[in-house]
């Protein structure tokens, strides 16, 4: 019984988190969305690793 | 290698991305650090129970190191130690930069990181002293788990509240994975204790959720942080957005639908009613879905930058991690078929399987998750490119040689099984060379940590060991150029 309620609650948490993250605008601008770990100082197109003293 | 200041910052994002990255230096490098020190017991521990398979009597008449003591120490090290303390650094500080806030509770956060060790260690000792609960996953004694738990609470609560306050507008795809973790692994922790250590059900009951939680630690604790890493790395490495966003999301709401079932196909034969083992059987091969997103997203979003895995040390491992993701998966998700399992299960197969996912995967990406950010988080370049080199060979041919060895003998060892005309001593006989070649596998895997811990404590040495040309000024001298670029157009 503990098991089945516990899922149960689980399931319509992660239902009603859909939902919200739907009403959210989540799912709109998903170009804007997976852009954005850029920025000025690291933009796209800019590679920002390399082996620590030897030349790119 | 000569110690260089800092050049002027560049800009308020500079800036504020330095702030924030100054926010959570101590918490982050003290999770880290004490996760690689973990992954060093871990290793250790491994070895010696993998030496005690092909060499019963090595460190025989030590009743402390007895097989089914240190073996259990080897995982829970693992996957608590090294997993847990290095996945936490990682959320805390990928967190905080995607929100683009300070972390908040340090203070907290440290004290929680010393507890989360103390419980731990503690934990080890009560198993070495012959106390595990032996329930596989769940070894620490009982009295040692609220110092895990309770230190969780503080991660939950800051991961929370740098997300209720973030700058930024959308949920980027890998703080999805971050929240999720966040909610998932106490819910397994607490109810797989409840069911198992606490007795709340008995019989094959606890042993469901036994393996609920033992395939879910690694699936809803595990892979999301390691799939966060990897979306947040490959393209920020690279300098290119994630190929499909679209397609990432479809795989994390798939993964958070599927993964949850495939536990109890850990279990096929055992005396379940058989709709639960199909339950699991089908929830694996639904995990096609997410794997085969994630996959074709990784792939296609490295499509046109392999030459860069020449040079940056991060994408070796990020890439490294993300091939074997889909491939473990792959292996998974067959491994669940029933037919699969008459040849593979009780073989080495399974063990070979895991430490594909852990070593192959989830690893790699935590070690290329540290390679890019500590020298954001302590102002200074990695000391040596040459031990980052021996780490990430170590960790790949190490990797390999323990897979090969454990899933080909696995494969052959279940054959033999089979065959009830076989003594079961020659299956015994057959495997102990390739239970050899699986010791030189950790050792080689023991070796590529211990350079990775030179390494980390150089880095976290101020002004001892710096290249003139730190990595992430480089970054700064390129936007110049950039910007330069840009203003004559």
């Amino acid at each position: 019984m503990f098991i089945w309620s516990f899922a149960l609650i689980s399931g319509i948490t992660m239902v009603w988190l859909l939902a919200w993250a739907i009403r959210r605008g989540e799912f709109q601008n998903m170009r804007e969305g997976a852009r954005m770990i850029f920025d000025d100082q690291e933009p796209a197109g800019l590679v920002t690793d390399h082996f620590p003293g030897e030349p790119r | 290698m000569i110690a260089q200041p800092l050049p002027p910052a560049i800009g308020p994002e500079f800036e504020a991305r330095v702030e924030v990255d100054g926010s959570s230096r101590a918490v982050v490098v003290l999770f880290w650090g004490t996760s690689l020190l973990w992954l060093t017991v871990a290793s250790l521990a491994g070895i010696i129970s993998s030496i005690k398979l092909h060499s019963p009597d090595f460190l025989g008449g030590i009743e402390w190191l007895t097989f089914g003591r240190i073996r259990a120490v080897h995982w829970d090290t693992a996957i608590y130690g090294f997993g847990g303390l290095a996945a936490s650094g990682t959320l805390l500080w990928l967190q905080a930069r995607l929100c683009q806030v300070r972390l908040p509770y340090r203070n907290l956060l440290l004290v929680g990181g010393v507890v989360f060790n103390i419980g731990i260690l503690l934990g080890v000792i009560g198993i070495l002293m012959g106390q595990s609960t032996g329930v596989e996953t769940l070894e620490f004694p009982l009295w040692a788990m609220p110092l895990l738990v309770v230190p969780y609470v503080f991660i939950v609560i800051a991961n929370f509240t740098m997300y209720f306050k973030k700058v930024t507008k959308h949920t980027y795809v890998s703080q999805w994975y971050l929240m999720a973790v966040t909610v998932w692994f106490p819910i397994l922790v607490l109810s797989a204790e409840a069911c198992t250590n606490l007795g709340a059900v008995d019989g094959v009951a606890q042993a469901i959720a036994n393996w609920w939680y033992g395939h879910n630690v690694v699936g809803l604790f595990a892979t999301p942080t390691g799939i966060a890493a990897a979306y947040y790395l490959i393209p920020k490495v690279i300098g290119k957005p994630i190929h499909s966003y679209h397609l990432s999301l479809l795989g994390f709401w798939s993964n958070a639908i599927f993964y949850n079932w495939a536990g109890t196909h850990h279990l096929t034969g055992g005396p379940l009613p058989a709709w639960t083992i199909t339950l699991g059987v089908v929830g694996s091969l639904m995990m096609f879905i997410p794997v085969i997103t994630i996959g074709i997203n990784h792939h296609m979003t490295m499509l046109g930058s392999f030459h860069l895995l020449k040079t940056s040390p991060t994408l070796r491992f990020a890439v490294m991690g993300s091939m074997v993701y889909t491939l473990s998966s792959f292996q998974g998700s067959l491994e669940a078929l029933r037919s699969h399992q008459e040849v593979t299960h009780f073989t080495h197969y399974t063990i070979g399987h895991v430490h594909f996912g852990m070593y192959g995967f989830f690893a790699p990406l935590m070690f290329a998750m540290m390679y890019y950010g500590m020298p954001r988080l302590m102002d200074q370049e990695w000391s040596s490119a040459r031990l980052i080199r021996i780490h990430f060979w170590c960790t790949l041919v190490g990797m390999l040689i323990y897979v090969f060895a454990m899933c080909y003998a696995g494969i052959r060892q279940g054959l033999m099984m089979n065959d009830p005309a076989v003594p079961f001593l020659n299956i015994v006989r057959f495997t102990i060379p390739y239970l050899g070649l699986r010791t030189l596998g950790g050792v080689i895997l023991l070796s590529g940590t211990i350079a990775f811990l030179i390494n980390f404590i150089r880095i976290i040495t101020p002004h001892k060991y710096t290249w003139a040309t730190p990595t992430l000024l480089d970054s700064e001298r390129d936007w110049r150029k950039v910007v330069a670029k840009e203003k004559e157009q």
